[in-house]
């Protein structure tokens, strides 16, 4: 352990409309992490997520990742990161009318030329690797349905395979278990913690549901108003910071 | 705690003044519904009026015209010449030419303008409008206009009728690529974009297949619509069944006319037959 994966300087974000989502958060996350991230919505931590691998757009700030400062990234060099960078979503974002395997494989377009990868030339190599993954994620034998034929739980674990097969440094999963039933979740959860085990990449996770960031994490932050409001072990975080993390006060008092 | 219980309280009370404070407010919209519902029929039946006195409609002219009509087709027009089929063989090929090579003009303009004036994939929003300008230009002129101008230019012949049929497609697909690909999931793109994926690699991976069946059909129904242009713009001249249409009647040879009247009715079917099944395999 020590080694920093990501390191982050008064990181701010504001919208157009004013709305200020993200103030000066500061933190750093070192190699192999399974940090989960709570907090109320509208707190900022799909923003903060997203920030990252620059889906949006930070108003100032710093994010070191592998040595190099995202924020300031051109265009190159931006594609180069995200490929280190996987990314998981609530929505699962698979393209629906392709089959799960080529779902996989956009895995590798980071990391191939532009034509090659436009036409979905792969190669036998990287077509073995993506079905070795989709068989690690229990889905060998979807492999050749439309990602829509899924049901959401393998939908997400098809997700999950594609970020893997980015060999990331960093996984971003943006409430990964927000669209699915408990048994499903758990699942998703479990396939994502085994591959953060097994593969060394430090992952961030957003959740909603506090009792399985308390069993999955190895640190929990807590974001409200855009700040960070706790950071620690799941041991830490106590039934009284769970309620000042999500209650309102202004709202309290006004009703 | 005390606002609970107040709360707690106050419905029973609220429920009935409630209930019909609702009924009224039910009667209200009802009541804008039929007025709303009522202008607009009236409107559309004004209008209706409007327009039968001014194209002059009257039912007689139909009555007899109908039976003017019968009488053109039985005693000019019958029995079709079989004979002129091998000298159609070529003009109707001419106007097959003209509507394929006219839609894939149109296709690969249609594709540039599209992309450029789809909001979710334009690399600025003012070339959005300027190819949104483009297209509605070029819709706004009918291929037939479109087809005399270019005679002048041109001349006469095939030629200046697939150029007719492509311009005033690249109107039509254009527009209709630009809402296919707006309408795209833009989770999906953003799904492959975090991969690290290129322009291209986009494009190739998230776009196409989410554009892939709207595309195809589009695509088509334009083939269908061009051979009916196709074979009107022969009137003014630009090659294909049209003008041999066009010249035989104005040689009073209605025989050979009605067949090249035929041959386009079967080409037309023929096209959409095929088209159909097309649509059937790639979808």
């Amino acid at each position: 352990m020590g080694e920093t994966i990501v390191d982050i300087h008064n990181l701010n974000k504001t919208y157009p409309d004013g709305t200020v989502a993200l103030k000066n958060i500061s933190m750093k996350a070192e190699k192999g992490e399974f940090i989960v991230i709570i907090g109320p919505s509208g707190a900022g931590k799909s923003t903060f997520l997203r920030s990252i691998n620059r889906l949006s757009e930070p108003t100032s700030g710093e994010i070191l990742f592998m040595g190099k400062d995202i924020v300031k990234a051109g265009k190159k060099e931006l594609r180069t990161l995200r490929r280190n960078i996987g990314m998981i979503f609530q929505g699962f974002n698979l393209v629906k009318r392709l089959p799960t395997v080529r779902n996989v494989l956009h895995g590798k377009l980071g990391y191939m030329s532009s034509l090659k990868g436009a036409f979905g030339l792969f190669d036998q190599d990287q077509v073995e690797e993506a079905l070795g993954i989709l068989k690690r994620v229990g889905l060998e034998e979807q492999a050749f349905k439309r990602a829509d034929e899924l049901s959401g739980g393998q939908q997400q674990r098809v997700a999950i395979a594609r970020a893997i097969n980015q060999s990331p440094q960093l996984i971003l999963a943006d409430e990964p278990i927000a669209s699915l039933d408990p048994n499903s979740s758990r699942v998703v959860m479990d396939y994502l913690k085994k591959a953060c085990r097994e593969e060394g990449f430090t992952t961030f996770v957003n959740l909603h549901q506090v009792d399985f960031a308390k069993e999955y994490a190895d640190r929990i932050i807590g974001i409200k108003d855009g700040e960070i409001y706790f950071d620690g072990s799941g041991d830490d975080l106590t039934d009284e910071v769970i309620e000042a993390l999500y209650s309102k006060e202004k709202e309290a008092v006004a009703g | 705690m005390k606002t609970a219980s107040v709360n707690m309280e106050a419905p029973p009370g609220n429920k009935e003044k409630r209930a019909s404070g609702l009924y009224t407010e039910y009667k209200r919209r009802r009541k804008i519904l039929l007025k709303t519902q009522g202008t607009v029929f009236g409107v559309i039946g004004l209008l209706a009026l409007w327009s039968l006195w001014g194209t002059g409609f009257n039912l007689l002219s139909i009555i007899t015209g109908t039976y003017d009509m019968f009488v053109f087709m039985f005693t000019d027009l019958f029995p079709p010449d079989l004979t002129a089929i091998g000298s159609l063989i070529g003009p109707a090929l001419d106007t097959l030419y003209m509507s394929y090579v006219g839609m894939v003009i149109s296709v690969v303009f249609s594709l540039v303008l599209g992309i450029l004036a789809a909001e979710n994939l334009t690399p600025h929003v003012i070339i959005a409008k300027v190819s949104r300008a483009i297209t509605a230009f070029l819709r706004s002129v009918p291929a037939v206009v479109w087809a005399i101008i270019l005679v002048a230019g041109i001349g006469l012949g095939p030629l200046t009728g697939t150029i007719a049929i492509g311009l005033s497609g690249i109107g039509i697909l254009g527009k209709a690529y630009a809402e296919v690909l707006e309408g795209m999931d833009k989770n999906q793109i953003e799904g492959v974009r975090a991969t690290g994926a290129g322009w291209f690699q986009v494009m190739g991976q998230a776009v196409w297949p989410q554009f892939k069946a709207g595309f195809v059909s589009w695509s088509l129904y334009k083939l269908d619509m061009n051979i009916r242009e196709a074979a009107i713009l022969g009137l003014v001249g630009a090659g294909g069944l049209g003008y041999y249409l066009q010249s035989s009647i104005s040689l009073f040879q209605y025989q050979t006319a009605a067949m090249a009247i035929l041959m386009i009715f079967a080409l037309i079917l023929l096209v959409e037959f095929i088209t159909a099944k097309l649509r059937e395999r790639i979808i």
